[in-house]
């Protein structure tokens, strides 16, 4: 017996690269933005859990806005409820939470890096 | 849209700069005021925080190039197989540029395309007639 997902995936089939396409597309800019959430973090002088809460804060933010202005002119067309990207991803978490694991290593290697610039 | 969103994230990048090059002479002055305090009149009593305007144009320079950032992502494609396909019929290559407005290198076209041609109802004795006209007409004397 298949289970529900397989079902579905049965009923209402995917389109590989689209999936592929859209994930690179998220992916690309979150390790930018990671990156660049580093160099704010290290010119302000954050230290321990602040330098961590801003970048989950922030990680967040960019999660909203790629939603704001991507994926939701789209997708509230087409009938989905507002905050479903069921139209271009597959999980919600990967989509809202997946930042905070892609660029983490960006953000704290420009984090320390700007951090010693500025105030060494 | 690419151009809009090149201009917002160079212009954030040049704000961060000047913050960055900021907080740089802001740090380096204070370790020279304390050194200088502390041969003078050995009080350390120097704030080393920031200057509130310094914060203030990291955190807009930040936000300006998020926005930059995710105004140049490139358009996302639907998951479903049928949401996507009928948007290739409907809307055809357009449907499928990048920011740039050039088509997607791995854009396929229609995917039905195989049951819009059938090679087996491929009436094959008109076109032997009409090889054989071109050919009794000098279509092959080129060659020679």
């Amino acid at each position: 017996m298949p289970s529900e997902q397989e079902l579905q995936i049965q009923i209402s089939p995917i389109v590989q690269e689209s999936l592929v396409h859209n994930s690179r597309t998220l992916y690309n800019l979150q390790s930018i933005t990671a990156s660049l959430f580093g160099v704010s973090a290290g010119i302000l002088g954050l230290e321990s859990y602040a330098g961590f809460v801003f970048y989950v804060a922030l990680s967040l933010l960019t999660s909203v806005l790629f939603y704001v202005l991507r994926v939701a002119p789209t997708s509230l067309a087409s009938g989905k409820s507002p905050l479903d990207t069921s139209r271009y991803f597959r999980g919600a978490y990967d989509f809202w939470a997946g930042g905070l694991m892609n660029g983490f290593a960006g953000f704290v290697l420009t984090w320390t890096l700007f951090y010693g610039l500025v105030t060494a | 849209m690419t151009l809009l969103s090149k201009t917002i994230t160079a212009f954030g990048s040049l704000l961060l700069a000047h913050a960055c090059y900021s907080a740089r002479e802001h740090t380096a002055l204070q370790s020279l005021r304390t050194a200088t305090a502390a041969t003078l009149t050995s009080s350390t009593t120097v704030a080393t925080s920031l200057p509130v305007d310094i914060i203030i144009e990291t955190i807009i320079s930040t936000f300006i190039i998020l926005l930059g950032l995710v105004l140049g992502t490139r358009p996302l494609r639907p998951l479903e197989w049928r949401v996507w396909a009928g948007k290739i019929e409907r809307e055809g290559e357009e449907g499928f540029t990048d920011n740039a407005g050039a088509v997607d290198k791995d854009y396929m076209g229609n995917p039905f395309s195989v049951f819009e041609s059938r090679p087996n109802f491929v009436d094959i004795r008109k076109q032997r007639k009409e090889f054989a006209a071109w050919v009794q007409n000098g279509g092959g004397q080129q060659g020679q």
